[in-house]
């Protein structure tokens, strides 16, 4: 990054090799929308070289790069702010990799995780976002404090709050499937 | 610990993250706590199926699309820019202004910044976008124009107009920089420069028309011109550049201007002090 600041635009290229899929996955988890997702990405890299100039050597680059990308989804959703748009697309999850072998497994299995994609995307949005930035993004809690401007305390509470809400919404929506 | 503290841990005791007695502390109370157990157990399951949700894979168009557009930046950054050699003419210009003068250096910041946020949207508009559809480089660009805004908003302690004056500003501005890179300027030209000066809304371009008269400061018409305007400039950053202006020109017949400068008590204490040190110089 400190290359791309200093001017060294071919760098760019290695940034975006690293971080594209990271940041594709937390934006299509965040919105579960995959085109829009990649249009996102590109957003960021965008504010990343327009903003250069203001990025500090201090901590990690991706703190700061999902600090660009969290603003970038912000104005994504201020946009978009029709619940229809906020819908999953059903690709999300028929996209799956499928090492299982018989048809039943497969189809029970995925079910399942139709199932946890839908119950995460029924998360507040602030929920939502905590937990992917710690199991998706493997960002520390005291990591996403700063990034979000508030306690680890705070922090590991709304992980808290966001797993319990998940675990509920997930077994009511197993409870409706197998009524 | 309570079972609520106990259940509050779980999410770093299952990632292995808590400290060695703590964790033990986690163990204990499972053994015999079939409330935390039942949670546990819940809990587990959740981020074992979270986990496994697949990880998206963005398709080849993101990246395609990515490289096309660090090219194009690329190229923008490599050709030489016509602005930046009127900026840093402008630089020079207000580096010699600089002696003592603070007031000065205000204006320089706020003349360089502007011109970079022009330089910006400049740019931005003749960058081809690497979206192909067009509604979403329409709305890339209505970001990117309300970023701007929200740049010049910031600003508003200096100089406060709406996004339609910027833009209207911004190309008044364009006409009053490409008169600084003509070799022979012309009488209509000056004139431009002198009504430009005199009317203009924006600070800025105010400023600019200045300087791009400075070459003239020789010719008597531009000197009385820009003393006509004198009187009537609102901003104390440009009174005290025409201030300069005169005296730069060691032109007598601005005295009784300057005299009158000196005993205003309406105006800027800086800009009085400008009208005195000229008066000296003259
Ligand atoms: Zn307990």
């Amino acid at each position: 990054m400190l290359a791309v600041r200093a001017g060294d635009l071919a760098r760019l290229g290695d940034l975006f090799e690293r971080h594209q899929q990271p940041l594709y996955g937390f934006f299509v988890r965040i919105t579960g929308q995959r085109t829009a997702s990649e249009d996102l990405v590109q957003l960021v890299f965008y504010r990343i070289l327009k903003y250069r100039h203001t990025y500090r050597d201090e901590g990690k680059f991706s703190a700061w790069i999902y600090h660009l990308a969290r603003k970038v989804a912000a104005d994504h959703f201020r946009k978009h702010t029709s619940k229809a748009a906020r819908d999953v697309e059903p690709e999300v999850v028929e996209a799956l990799p499928d090492h299982s072998p018989k048809p039943d497994e497969k189809a029970a299995r995925n079910d399942d995780l139709a199932l946890m994609q839908s119950a995460l995307s029924q998360l507040p949005d602030e929920q939502r976002e905590v937990l992917v930035l710690h199991r998706f993004q493997n960002l520390r809690h005291d990591e996403i404090a700063r990034l979000l401007d508030c306690s680890v305390g705070a922090v590991k509470v709304r992980a808290h709050r966001a797993l319990a809400t998940l675990r509920d919404v997930y077994f009511r929506l197993r409870r409706e499937r197998l009524a | 610990m309570n079972c609520e503290r106990i259940q509050e841990c779980f999410i770093d005791y299952q990632s292995g993250t808590l400290p060695t007695a703590d964790a033990a502390q986690i163990r204990n109370h499972l053994k015999s706590c079939l409330t935390c157990q039942r949670e546990w157990s819940g809990l587990q399951e959740t981020l074992l199926k979270l986990d496994r949700l697949p990880t998206p894979v963005p398709s080849g168009r993101m990246a395609a699309q990515f490289y096309a557009w660090l090219e194009e930046e690329q190229r923008t950054a490599d050709a030489p820019n016509p602005f930046a050699i009127a900026r840093s003419r402008l630089d020079a210009l207000i580096a010699s202004w600089l002696p003592a003068r603070p007031l000065f250096q205000a204006a320089a910041g706020l003349a360089l910044l502007l011109g970079g946020i022009w330089a910006g949207s400049h740019l931005l508009n003749e960058q081809p976008s690497p979206q192909p559809t067009p509604s979403a480089a329409e709305a890339r660009l209505l970001a990117e124009v309300s970023d701007l805004r929200n740049r010049v908003d910031s600003m508003g302690q200096f100089v406060a107009y709406s996004l339609q004056q910027q833009q209207s500003g911004n190309r008044r501005l364009q006409g009053v920089l490409t008169t600084l890179d003509r070799s022979e300027t012309n009488d209509r030209v000056l004139a431009e420069l002198l009504n430009t000066l005199a009317f203009d809304p924006s600070t800025n371009v105010r400023l600019c028309a200045l300087e791009a008269l400075y070459p003239h400061v020789g010719r008597d018409e531009v000197r009385a011109g820009v003393l006509a305007a004198l009187p009537r400039e609102a901003s104390p950053l440009v009174q005290v550049a025409m201030i300069d202006f005169v005296a730069a020109a060691r032109d007598h017949a601005a005295a009784p201007a300057l005299e009158e400068l000196t005993r205003s008590l309406s105006i800027d204490k800086a800009v009085r002090d400008a009208a005195r040190r000229a008066l000296v110089q003259l």
